[in-house]
């Protein structure tokens, strides 16, 4: 029977998917460590992820924004404001947990303002979120007139990047936890089915009955909680809340989500991809600098990474297209 | 006009998959005449425009222009060939100006730029000809329709065609703007252009037309001369067919009495006026009418899928405001569109998923999705719908017409509705699946549900209904009984829109 075969071979692709981008990541390991075998050493490697860390988690987000075939353009900037409000409530003194659930919950609302602008007023997610990446940024400086907020209280920065038996880093633990979460959400809700459907094909699934509007907004909102998160984790490290940080990040994001085999013509992506995705960037990056390449070319092999990426994606799929 | 001819049909014949479009159609349309082409939907007259355009190839038989076989590659040599288009929906640039789109591709040129005063000047000479009073330099998207179909018109002359077909021209036209358009289709004729009028409206045919071909089924029925001919002589000729089709029931029609569906004064602008009519319990309502009589924005409303700007909806009694598709879910209505591709089904989504799209509410686990539930849920569909093959995990794509429609189908199954909408069910459907399909219809009807069927196949519509809503362009114009359903009753009522006297047959 023909579509036997068929099945088989879309289950074999499912699988290939992501086993493409370690087979990519195996192969970028192995040169960087015949040029310089420190690549490969344990603090290396926890390096390597520590540094995904910040990119994972706003890519992660920001992949449920491109699934649904939209794009968030300003999750560099309500990392900004995240990170000057958390750093504010801080240093006068609250108690760091309070301070992280509003953090999160300031990254969700900023994140659901987006995506009302998407369905409500209609504007398409690349305009809606170019508008907002430069309001929130200005957000960011105007609560702390253009300073940084300094002197993060040792308690916050040791809960959220400190070292666990003074060995793994904390945001390691922060970025496979809410990989872990939104894996679920996306393949085990209601929420992850509609997210997929509405890339695929959103006109069907209004037509289905389902809330096509408020499924988008939870979107959104969870690309903020990305962010937040990603805020969170630069504050601690920094110690510093720079109303100017996280500039660019958006495009790192985007990169990490694409390689991963996000399409950016929405429906079709994973949460393990991303997650690989940025890993691999970062592989790269540390790699580059490991094995002492200058500083210019790092931007053109980063680039060169993302192109190559993703055109063995297309051709992947084209392969397996009858 | 004269009597020499300018274009020849030689036996031509398409088959697409599943489907003979044309089976040896041979005829002349002379040079300087305007040659009505006239049928019901999927007749034929598209595909054999498509062919006469380029459009199409692969086709049998030979197509003469002034004696010489032609085989166009596409559109573009047709063009330059001198045969050109006036389309339907007017596929203009908007932002660009009238004379950059008569001359797309065409430029005039001076060196390399392109010399927008030869342009201009080129394009208001075409203009003044034919009468507009909008010029060369004005920009597409400030004009009306009727202008834009001049543009068309234009485009045609400056590539000197000897040939203009224009399909449905009139259709989004004023009253006044179709007299235009007529003016200048006489005045064509005088220059000894050729033109070919694809309309529904015969009251037009009988205005502008010289001679009037009807296709039936892919096949050459007649020309006629159409002063020698009546709107009921071209009705028949277009209907007369075996109706010993098999869209036909099976089983005892049981509609009862109750009424589950009431629509009073429904009206959507600029598309359908006071659209009022009641939809009984296990009976087949359906909803025939031409392409363009707005049949299918008429029932997306009664979804939800539209927004109403007048009337009410009643279901099972209660007054309803219906506002999206949710609503209109939750008040026990399913739709199943026009367009599987499009408004069915997700592409990247597996059977199980799609026929899960709209019942995934109903599942126990509120919280998290239990993908064994889904499938299993699924399965069950899947084996009512005789799905083939019966893989929950098949993504739907991969189906065919037929199985694909069956899906969407089971997605509606698979919710509480008991109303259940279809628009043009068996279209791109194989001759097997159409008849699955019809089962699927009457079970659910003996099952107590009621549905609503939009179809433009006659033999379809009047096999399956109970009784049947015609349109014409946005009006009601009657509803029949099943008793009193033949082709030529309803092709009137669709065409015309005026009562039907009998006698006339």
């Amino acid at each position: 029977m023909l579509w036997r075969g068929q099945i088989l071979k879309i289950k074999k692709f499912k699988v290939f998917r992501e086993f493409g981008i370690l087979v990519a990541l195996f192969v970028m390991v192995i040169i960087f460590t015949a040029i310089n075998p420190i690549y490969i050493s344990f603090n290396n490697i926890i390096d390597i992820v520590q540094q995904s860390a910040i990119n994972g988690l706003i890519a992660i987000g920001i992949t449920f924004a491109i699934l649904t075939a939209g794009i968030d353009l300003s999750v560099g900037s309500s990392l900004a404001i995240v990170i000057v409000v958390v750093g504010k409530f801080l240093t006068s003194g609250v108690n760091p947990i309070f301070a992280i659930i509003i953090g999160v919950l300031i990254g969700f609302l900023l994140g659901v303002f987006n995506g009302l602008l998407i369905t409500k007023l209609k504007i398409q997610p690349f305009v809606a979120t170019l508008g907002t990446m430069s309001v929130y940024r200005g957000i960011a400086y105007v609560i702390t007139g253009g300073w940084p907020v300094l002197n993060m209280p040792r308690d916050f920065r040791n809960l959220v990047s400190g070292r666990v038996f003074n060995i793994i880093p904390i945001p390691i633990f922060i970025l496979i936890g809410f990989a872990i979460i939104t894996h679920i959400l996306l393949n085990h809700t209601r929420f992850g089915t509609y997210v997929y459907s509405i890339g695929g094909n959103e006109e069907a699934t209004r037509l289905s009955g389902v809330n096509v509007e408020k499924n988008k907004v939870l979107a959104y909102g969870l690309v903020g909680v990305g962010a937040a998160l990603a805020a969170l984790v630069l504050l601690a490290r920094l110690g510093t809340g720079e109303p100017t940080a996280g500039q660019g990040y958006e495009l790192d994001a985007i990169a990490a989500a694409a390689i991963g085999g996000t399409s950016l013509a929405g429906g079709k992506g994973s949460v393990l991809g991303t997650f690989l995705g940025a890993i691999l960037l970062s592989a790269l990056k540390v790699g580059l600098i490991v094995t002492g390449v200058d500083t210019f070319w790092q931007f053109i092999a980063t680039g060169s990474i993302i192109i190559i990426a993703v055109y063995l994606e297309h051709v992947q799929s084209q392969l397996y297209k009858k | 006009m004269s009597d020499q001819e300018i274009i020849q049909f030689d036996n031509v014949t398409k088959v697409f998959p599943g489907v003979k479009a044309l089976d040896k159609v041979s005829f002349k349309i002379n040079k300087g005449e305007v040659h009505a082409l006239l049928g019901e939907n999927g007749a034929g007259k598209s595909t054999l425009l498509n062919i006469l355009h380029g459009v199409y190839q692969g086709y049998e038989g030979n197509v003469l222009i002034e004696k010489d076989v032609i085989n166009f590659e596409n559109p573009h040599e047709a063009i330059q060939f001198g045969i050109s288009k006036v389309h339907q929906e007017v596929s203009l640039i908007p932002e660009l100006t009238v004379g950059q789109n008569i001359t797309l591709n065409y430029e005039p040129k001076k060196r390399l730029l392109i010399d927008y005063d030869k342009m201009h000047e080129e394009a208001n000479k075409i203009l003044d000809k034919l009468h507009c009073n909008f010029r060369s330099e004005d920009l597409v998207k400030h004009l009306s329709i009727g202008e834009m179909q001049m543009i068309s018109i234009a485009k045609a002359l400056f590539h000197n065609a000897k040939v203009i077909s224009l399909d449905e021209p009139t259709a989004s036209l004023t009253t006044s703007e179709t007299e235009t358009l007529f003016q200048i289709i006489r005045e064509l004729k005088e220059n000894d252009i050729t033109i070919i009028y694809v309309s529904h409206r015969l009251e037009e045919i009988f205005k502008i037309a010289d001679k009037a071909t009807v296709l039936r089924d892919g096949k050459y029925i007649k020309t006629f001369d159409v002063k020698d001919t009546t709107k009921d002589e071209l009705i028949r000729s277009m209907v007369g067919r075996d109706v010993s089709s098999f869209a036909k029931r099976n089983k005892p029609r049981r509609f009862s009495d109750e009424v589950v569906l009431e629509v009073n004064n429904l009206t959507l602008k600029p598309y359908f006026k006071n659209i009022s009519f009641k939809l009984r319990k296990g009976e087949i309502l359906g909803f025939a009418g031409l392409v363009g009589a707005k049949r299918t924005d008429v029932v997306r409303t009664i979804f939800g899928a539209n927004h109403k700007d007048e009337g009410e909806i009643i279901v099972h009694g209660n007054k309803v405001d219906i506002k999206s598709p949710l609503d209109g879910l939750e008040n026990g209505i399913g739709l199943i569109p026009e367009n599987r591709k499009t408004q069915g089904f997700v592409k990247n989504l597996n059977n199980a998923n799609n026929i899960g799209l709209a019942c995934l509410d109903n599942f126990k686990n509120h919280i998290f999705l239990d993908h064994e539930e889904k499938i299993e849920n699924s399965k069950i569909f899947i084996d009512k719908i005789n799905l083939k093959p019966k893989d929950p995990l098949y993504l739907t794509r991969e189906l065919s017409g037929g199985n694909q429609q069956k899906v969407v189908l089971a997605k509606w199954l698979s919710t509480n509705v008991d109303i259940f909408i279809f628009d043009e069910p068996t279209k791109g459907v194989d001759v097997g699946a159409k008849q699955e399909i019809y089962k699927l219809l009457e079970d659910l009807v003996a099952q107590g549900k009621s549905i609503i069927m939009v179809s433009s196949e006659l033999p379809e519509v009047i096999g399956m209904s109970d009784r049947i809503v015609v349109m014409k362009e946005g009006k009601l114009t009657k509803i029949l009984d099943h008793k009193k359903f033949s082709e030529e009753k309803i092709m009137h009522y669709a065409m015309e829109g005026t009562d039907f006297e009998d006698k006339k047959v």
